[in-house]
């Protein structure tokens, strides 16, 4: 399958004008992005990622390096049909309606009539904006509801592929289940989403894929199941252990002992057969060996204090 | 229909600036007023009516151009908005003529504005169409068009502050184009030089005051159709070269 979006060395430096000196925002980035996928593009703040979608969608230039998006040269009018775009704190013209502002949109795409007053219904009713505000001006909508409109007029085309920069930053906990939802749903049409942000929770729950960077650098790329599954396995056992407690201790880090509930949070692969045996021996009940699972969050900390260098 | 698209909205957007409303009320205000204010013989009076008018359109058309065109891209990069809409299919080009167009239509509403209450305060005063007038206005028109793209061009990379300065002095410089063009004739080589420049590269916005000429019959213009069609040629291929430079400098731009 062709990559939706394939960045190739993409760098930007600003000139930092007080102190004379360069910021590189992006550097040298290399990553894939597969058709269909939704691909969390992960950084802390300032690590370059409205830097880099803001070249992807042509608002600025890159100072070196290539990218394709949907196929096309960066800056080609033609691919922009099949894209769209939620900036991150989006801004819209507030003295608008709801529904003004979206027909506003489809007429950038071209849609006339009928076609757009359906379009634009549908796309309102997909994020689910109250209609009794479809009528009222911008200025008075809450943060929750703007994101629903950048959700929305991010849907006028139904495009192929959507840039969604920080879309659950700064919202309530409803509101921002409730996007966090209505963007699983875009995947679910196969939809291709590149979407930026630090939120991890909800990158864990919603993307296949994700890439992390660090002072426009990217550290590490990979599905979530790989990036979070490590070479620690977890056992849980019954019983009583004795005097093999000491030896188990000699082989895994952590054991936690509850009276007749053991259990052993991380231990080593190469370990794991060793232990077994000894708790078997021990007469003790083997209840569970499973993988042990890091959140992303905590391969997120790992990778940037790490790699990153600091 | 995306250069209209953008135009309408701007219009829109515009039509709701307190500044731009109050500026217009200011101005119809005082072409209202213009008659119970004169002291003059009724022949003087209708004279001072006229300049009068055309005045206080040009000024408040001037205001309302200046205000206007200066702020409309900065806004949308200041505000934000702009990332919607360069991200979708717009070229750049459509969002330049866009802006432009939807400032032009303000100006026209506004001065179109004016120009009724003008022409209904001659009318009531002279209870007749005061039909000469609706050419002042219509050049002060064209002449607002022309500035509106000077400070267009210069929004694109002017901070709306330096621009309002900078729009404001060669709309003055534009209008002394005696002074200018008798300085061409200086002996200082240097004046004759700057003065040439200044003259031939500057706009000519005295051309478009007509007041005097069409106050004063005794001014002779000896074809007024051909010296007002004139003067919309020079300023609707001005303005698209002012435009066109425009474009290629919003072009390159980052945003
Ligand atoms: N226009 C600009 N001029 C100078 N520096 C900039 C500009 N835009 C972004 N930067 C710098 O580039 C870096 C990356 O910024 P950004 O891409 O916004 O990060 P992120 O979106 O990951 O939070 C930051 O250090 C930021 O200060
Ligand atoms: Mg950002």
């Amino acid at each position: 399958m062709p990559a939706a979006v394939s960045i190739q060395g993409l760098t930007k430096k600003y000139l930092d004008v007080f102190n004379k000196s360069e910021i590189t925002a992006v550097d040298n980035l290399e990553i894939d992005v597969e058709e269909g996928e939704i691909f969390g593009f992960l950084g802390r703040n300032g690590a370059g990622k409205t830097t880099t979608i803001k070249m992807l969608l042509g608002l600025i230039f890159p100072t070196s390096g290539t990218a394709t998006v949907l196929g096309h040269p960066l800056g080609d009018t033609a691919t922009k049909t099949q894209t769209s775009y939620l900036p991150e704190n989006p801004y819209f013209y507030e003295n608008m309606t709801g529904w003004d502002v979206m027909d506003f949109y489809a007429k950038l795409f071209h849609i006339s009539e009928p076609v757009r007053s359906k379009r634009v219904k549908e796309c309102l009713e997909d994020v689910h904006l109250d209609p009794k505000a479809w009528q009222r001006p911008l200025h008075g909508y809450s943060k929750g509801m703007l994101q629903r409109i950048g959700i929305a007029q991010a849907l006028i085309n139904d495009p192929k592929l959507l840039f969604l920069d920080e879309p659950t930053s700064g919202l309530d906990p409803i509101a921002h289940s409730e996007l966090r939802e209505i963007i699983v749903n875009v995947g679910k049409k196969g939809k291709t989403v590149f979407l930026s942000s630090h939120q991890l929770p909800d990158v864990e729950l919603v993307c296949s894929r994700v890439a992390i960077i660090h002072q426009g650098k990217l550290l590490t790329t990979g599905t979530i199941n790989d990036l979070t599954a490590g070479e620690k396995v977890e056992i849980r056992a019954e019983g009583k252990l004795n005097g093999a407690l000491e030896k188990i201790k000699s082989m895994a880090d952590i054991v936690e002992v509850n009276d007749t509930h053991i259990r052993i949070p991380s231990a080593d692969e190469r370990n794991v057969t060793d232990i077994l045996d000894i708790i078997r021996s021990a007469k003790a009940t083997i209840i569970a060996v499973m993988p042990h699972r890091r959140t992303l969050e905590e391969v997120f900390v790992d990778t940037v204090l790490k790699e990153g260098g600091i | 229909m995306v250069t209209l698209a953008i135009a309408k909205q701007t219009l829109d957007d515009m039509l709701r600036r307190k500044v731009l409303l109050i500026l217009l009320i200011v101005t119809v205000g005082m072409i209202a007023i213009g008659p119970s204010v004169s002291f003059l013989s009724p022949r003087e009076s209708s004279s001072i009516l006229r300049s009068l008018g055309l005045a206080m359109i040009m000024i408040g058309g001037l205001l309302i151009t200046i205000l206007s065109s200066i702020q409309v891209i900065p806004t949308e990069i200041e505000r934000r908005t702009i990332y919607t809409v360069l991200s979708k299919p717009v070229q750049r080009y459509e969002f330049v003529l866009g802006k432009f167009l939807g400032g032009l239509f303000t100006v026209f509403v506004m001065i179109a504005a004016m120009g009724v209450v003008f022409l209904g305060v001659l009318w009531y005063q002279e209870k007749h169409l005061a039909a000469e007038m609706v050419k002042g206005v219509m050049l002060t028109f064209f002449q607002m068009m022309l500035l509106g793209a000077m400070a267009i061009f210069f929004s694109t990379f002017l901070t709306p502050v330096v621009n309002f300065f900078v729009t404001f002095a060669i709309f003055i410089v534009g209008n002394l184009s005696s002074v200018t063009e008798s300085l061409t004739n200086n002996p200082n080589p240097a004046t004759k030089i700057m003065a040439n420049i200044i003259h031939f590269v500057l706009p000519n916005f005295g051309n478009f005051n007509i007041q005097n000429k069409l106050i004063n019959p005794t001014v002779e213009i000896s074809n007024e159709n051909v010296f007002i069609m004139q003067n919309i040629v020079y300023a609707l291929i001005y303005s698209a070269v002012l435009l066109i430079l425009a474009i290629l400098v919003f072009d390159k731009r980052e945003v």
